[in-house]
């Protein structure tokens, strides 16, 4: 929302702190600005000025104009450009040292002539938007330009109004000013020029609480022409652009007021009373934006007998919008629902000013206010306009809010610094809250009616009011005193930390992956869209669906960065989203997903990705398990860990990675957490040595080493410490089709020391199962 | 005459150690004179057949001699020893510029850094670190945060939606909800994780961000409490003293709600790029709990009340590591991502 400084300060008596300073206060006190900008310097400059005499330049579209500029510029010379320069003309002039657009005009030579200043349009001086040709006006040369000077403009952040309808006007605006700097605020509403008598039309209101106020004003021998240019600069400041002078005037009192109004021709509405009704089923609509829509009962709509001319408190209807032909005017000034507006305005993509105002829950006080400030504004932009009839009002008054207590005590306690009751009164009155002392240190507030539609309601509303114009920089920090607690401790938090440090000191980076999928990144995976959760308002495709599983991500990043490196090593741990039935919320499964590029041949990267997995899952087993599609056939596993399934090791799928080869350790964390770390236990070290031996097996090429092992293990009996796979070897004496598998077997009892016959005896027993089971041995 | 033999033996055997070249011929010396059938040996075998008186005098001499040998021997093998020791550590000489083999640590993502210290910090103080899922309801996300379905602040909250009628968490604000409906009052929590927000993506908008929230209830919490913690979180961040200001702010789930700014730390309050020229950079929104808020977790408004914030973890990364791409953050890019 933008305010003019210029007209804050026509709603205030008593000197204001300078633009800069006055945006500080409002960011300080109310609400947020996002800046406040010079508007229309050139203003302070600009003088009219009569144009003399116009020379064409030859080679050239500009002329060269000699120009009365009045008694202190005198006459001057300067080149212009616009094709309605002509002589006799009367125009603003704006001399050198003038601003416009951030530059400062200076005697220049342009085709060729010297043009000491220049003659100004419209736009140029941000009067309205108007570039077709310098500025045209009536008034004696060397004067001032009239109504117009310079100004500035404050932003102020539409997310900070949000609860604010009053702030969505001048007049609320200057309201917050002069209770912060002790300004009085002036209202620009005269209440005694509203009519009396009877109403030219009957309201019929539906539900009252889709529209608790209907209020209208008749108006005929009205002149649609152009504003007053002081008029047209004001909606200019605050981002409107001039239409006509009766739609300026309906503008001018929303910024002003933050009254929505809307003006019908009256000789285009059918009968004599206006229905605020639900739209029926189907009811065709044409809007003044020239869209046709279709309307539902759920839309609020404004009508006479022939059928709906605005869709309410959003945006007039096209059947009943004033042109230059129009005399008679039916000026609306009503109080809409904020509910209702606000989701029809969403549904139809239809953010308008009234729309936004209306949403934020208006004050049905202000629609009679409204009109009056109409009546003043028309007699000057329509000269000879006159009330038909008594103001129409149709208002069924919402009970009014109950006073709030507020007790001095509480209110200091939450501020957390003292503060006389005084002074309190003080704040809340300066802000038009009604204060009573019901008990000494208790108030009674009574809320002003433009903010009880549904921002001030209970006392917490009231500290903020206090606690923002004392300023909560004269609050100072203080330690709370209260009972120390021991705080609950989040385990698997700690845990998923725990394992992020152990994985990056094994050389794996940390990545953050998107949660999001794409329906043709999931196919390359296999993954139907049907597994996933989708997103139903996605931006692009990439963001579809919802990741069940890491891989798509991790996957992204090994060919990202394979473009840079060869062999590198990354992590991400993050929650894969399933889907569960109905409408309870998806399965979050927190996952580690480690992975491996290399340019060699893989193996040595898959052995360490195992390793990895014992560093965090002491003992646990890979088995081969049949691959995934997004996996090399050949070299995928399970794991398991302590009896439940963990996670899998595998290489991607070489259709996967064309850089090289990598190697993936997806670990399903939810189930480590569950297992918790493996349980410890002293066992009292064994008082009799051990012993071991070597043992070789002849085995065929794809023999399972652990398989083998395991063998080895259950024929090698209870005192069996380990079983530990030395080497491999393959070749000379050995057949092609065989390899040898080396053990390292080492056994001791707990209560003497292994005798050679009980060491030959369990050697035997090895060898006795191994052959048993139809296996050589090696030397 | 054994006396002139002997003397004559000593110095031959002194002339044979100082002429070994090497430890063998050095060995051969001391086996030819020193050894057991060697010369001194042989000469105290002959000894026996001197008469007694003779035999002392002799024996002493023997000795002597012995002993002398013995002691050049020894003094000749600890240099060829030494010179050996010497060859071999020279010979053993390592290129210590050599890059040392084996993979290096990897590295944490900054955002895990900045949550692991903010955690660390509120721990410190009693807080519990909670977590709640990234799928929400829209009841936790919006309802219970005094965000009713027609509010207007539900479009400053640009929202995905998904199956179900639930939504990405658009804050880590219902997580407020959870931990009073888990925990009850008194409470102290943060909640640290990943939000989600339906924009586009350029070098300072993200679909996908963190945040911290904050919460603590307790009674009689005031502002000025909620500024002490707010001010010892900043300078727990910054490391160092920092200028911070409240002003109004509207957040629904709070009242009154606040913006804390801190005095820009690069430009310290002039103005610059980084600021926007306006020497504060708004950093912690924060506020006193609203009592639907605390209604909706199931806490007892008039009993218990207390204060919130949410802090932009990834906004805070930014500008601890002076970062000028959110992009990069979620580009899994090893070569940024090794940086921290
Ligand atoms: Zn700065």
């Amino acid at each position: 929302m933008k305010f003019s400084y210029n007209w804050l300060s026509e709603l205030l008596d008593g000197a204001l702190p300078g633009p800069a300073e006055l945006t500080r206060l409002i960011t300080m006190k109310t609400a947020e600005c996002e800046g406040v900008e010079a508007f229309a310097p050139a203003l302070a400059h600009a003088v009219a000025a009569r144009v003399l005499e116009v020379t064409p330049i030859e080679g050239s579209h500009n002329v060269q104009a000699r120009i009365d500029a009045g008694p202190v510029h005198g006459v001057k010379q300067v080149v212009c450009g616009a094709p309605n320069c002509r002589a006799g003309l009367v125009t603003a002039y704006l001399p050198a040292g003038a601003e416009i657009d951030g530059r400062v005009i200076s005697k220049v030579t342009i085709s060729g002539v010297e043009s000491d200043g220049m003659l100004a349009s419209a736009a140029e001086l941000s009067i309205n938007r108007d570039h077709s040709g310098i500025l045209e006006i009536d008034i004696e040369p060397g004067s001032p330009l009239p109504g117009l000077a310079a100004d500035h403009v404050i932003e102020v952040d539409n997310k900070s109004l949000t609860h604010r309808p009053d702030l969505w006007g001048h007049y609320g605006l200057a309201r917050e000013i002069a209770a912060i700097t002790g300004a009085k605020l002036k209202d620009p509403v005269k209440a005694s020029l509203l009519p009396a008598g009877e109403p030219l039309y009957a309201v019929e209101i539906e539900d009252h609480s889709l529209s608790p106020r209907y209020s209208a004003l008749v108006f005929e021998n009205v002149t649609v022409q152009p504003s007053p240019l002081w008029l047209q600069a004001r909606l200019e400041a605050a981002g409107m652009n001039a239409i006509n002078n009766i739609v300026d005037v309906t503008n001018y009192i929303g910024a002003e007021l933050a009254e929505p109004m809307h003006a019908f021709d009256a000789d285009k509405l059918q009968g004599n009373t206006i229905y605020v009704r639900r739209a029926k089923s189907g009811e065709p609509y044409d809007a003044l934006n020239g869209e046709s829509y279709t309307l539902e009962p759920r839309h609020l709509v404004i009508a006479d007998s022939g059928g709906a001319i605005a869709l309410a408190g959003v945006i007039g209807g096209a059947g009943s919008a004033i042109n230059s032909e129009t005399t008679r005017i039916v000026l609306e000034s009503a109080n809409f629902d904020a509910a209702c507006i606000r989701k029809t305005s969403a549904e139809m993509k239809l953010r308008t000013d009234a729309s936004m105002r209306f949403e934020k829950a208006q004050d049905p006080k202000n629609t009679v206010r409204a009109l009056a400030r109409a009546i003043a504004l028309f007699e000057i932009v329509s000269p000879g306009i006159r009330l038909h009839g008594g103001m129409i009002d149709n208002f069924k008054a919402p009970p009014a809010p109950a006073p709030i207590t507020l007790p001095m005590e509480w209110l200091i306690r939450k501020l957390g610094r003292p503060i006389e009751a005084a002074e309190v009164r003080a704040i809340l009155e300066s802000l038009e809250f009604g204060v009573a002392e019901s008990a000494p240190g208790v108030f009674e507030v009574t809320v002003p009616s433009w903010r009880a539609t549904k921002d001030v309601t209970i006392k917490d509303d009231l500290l903020e009011e206090v606690g923002r114009m004392v300023g909560y920089s004269s609050i100072p920090p203080e330690p709370p005193l209260k009972p120390v607690q021991r705080p609950w401790v989040n385990h698997e938090r700690l845990f998923h930390h725990d394992l992020r440090q152990k994985v990056a000191a094994q050389g794996f980076t940390e990545t953050y992956n998107y949660s999001f999928v794409s329906e043709a990144m999931a196919a390359r995976f296999g993954f139907t869209p049907d597994q996933h959760v989708h997103v139903l308002n996605p931006i692009s495709v990439e963001q579809s669906l919802m990741r069940i599983s890491l891989l798509p991500g991790i996957h992204r990043n090994i060919v990202d960065n394979a473009r840079y490196s060869d062999e590198f090593r990354l992590f991400e741990i993050g929650n894969e989203i399933h889907k569960r039935q109905s409408n309870e919320l998806p399965h979050e499964v927190p996952h580690l997903m480690a992975a491996i590029h290399t340019k060699a041949d893989g193996s040595a990267a898959y052995y360490e990705l195992k390793r990895l997995a014992e560093c965090l899952m002491p003992g646990c087993e890979a088995a081969p398990a049949s691959s995934l599609g997004y996996e090399h056939s050949a070299r995928a596993a399970a794991i398991t860990w302590r009896g439940r399934e963990a996670g899998r090791i595998f290489e991607l799928h070489p259709s996967l990675v064309e850089s090289g080869r990598a190697s993936v350790l997806d670990a399903n964390l939810a189930v480590l957490f569950e297992l918790g770390p493996a349980p410890k236990r002293y066992q009292p070290l064994r008082r009799f040595p051990s012993s071991s031996f070597d043992l070789s097996v002849v085995a065929g090429l794809r023999e399972l080493t652990g398989d083998l092992g395991g063998r080895i293990r259950a024929a090698a009996g209870a005192n069996c410490d380990s079983v530990e796979f030395l080497y491999s070897y393959q070749g000379h004496p050995l057949p092609d089709d065989k390899q040898s598998l080396s053990y390292r077997i080492t056994v001791s009892a707990p209560d003497h020391t292994l005798s050679n016959e009980e060491l030959t005896g369990i050697r035997a027993a090895i060898i006795e199962a191994l052959k048993a089971a139809g296996y050589e041995l090696r030397g | 005459m054994i006396e002139s033999t002997l003397s004559e033996l000593e110095s031959r055997a002194a002339a044979s150690i100082d002429a070994a070249a090497t430890p063998d011929s050095l060995e051969t010396a001391r086996v030819e004179f020193l050894g057991r059938k060697g010369a001194l040996a042989s000469i105290g075998k002959d000894m026996g057949k001197l008469p007694p008186e003779q035999r002392a005098v002799v024996g002493k001499m023997l000795n002597a001699v012995k002993q002398s040998l013995e002691s050049q021997f020894d003094s000749k093998k600890a240099a060829f020893d030494k010179a050996a020791l010497d060859s071999r550590l020279a010979a053993e000489w390592l290129d210590v510029t050599r890059p040392a083999p084996g993979v290096r640590p990897g590295s944490l993502h900054p955002l895990t850094l900045i949550q692991r210290e903010l955690e660390d910090y509120f721990t410190s103080l009693g807080f519990a670190v909670v977590d709640g899922p990234e799928v929400e309801t829209e009841w936790h996300n919006f309802d219970a945060l005094n965000i009713p379905a027609t509010h207007p602040a539900r479009d400053a909250q640009d929202t995905f939606w998904v199956e179900g009628g639930h939504v990405l968490r658009t804050h880590t604000s219902p997580v407020q909800v959870r931990a009073m409906e888990k925990f009850g009052a008194p409470l102290r929590i943060i909640a640290p994780g990943r939000v989600f927000r339906n924009e586009e993506v350029d070098a300072s908008h993200e679909h996908t961000f963190y945040q911290l929230e904050g919460m603590m209830i307790d009674r009689d919490v005031s502002i000025a409490h909620m500024l002490y913690f707010m001010k010892g979180l900043l300078e727990a961040i910054f490391s160092r003293e920092v200028t911070v200001r409240l002003r109004p702010g509207f957040f629904p789930f709070v009242e009154p709600g606040f913006e804390l700014d801190i005095q820009c730390l690069i430009c310290g309050g002039p103005g610059c790029p980084v600021c926007k020229q306006s020497g504060w950079v708004e950093l912690l929104p924060c506020g006193l709990v609203h009592p639907n808020v605390l209604r909706a977790g199931g806490i007892d408004p008039d009993q218990w009340n207390g204060f919130a914030f949410g802090l932009g973890l990834t906004r805070l990364v930014m500008m601890r590591y002076a970062i000028d791409d959110i992009r990069h953050l979620a580009s899994g890019d090893l070569r940024f991502l090794r940086q921290f």
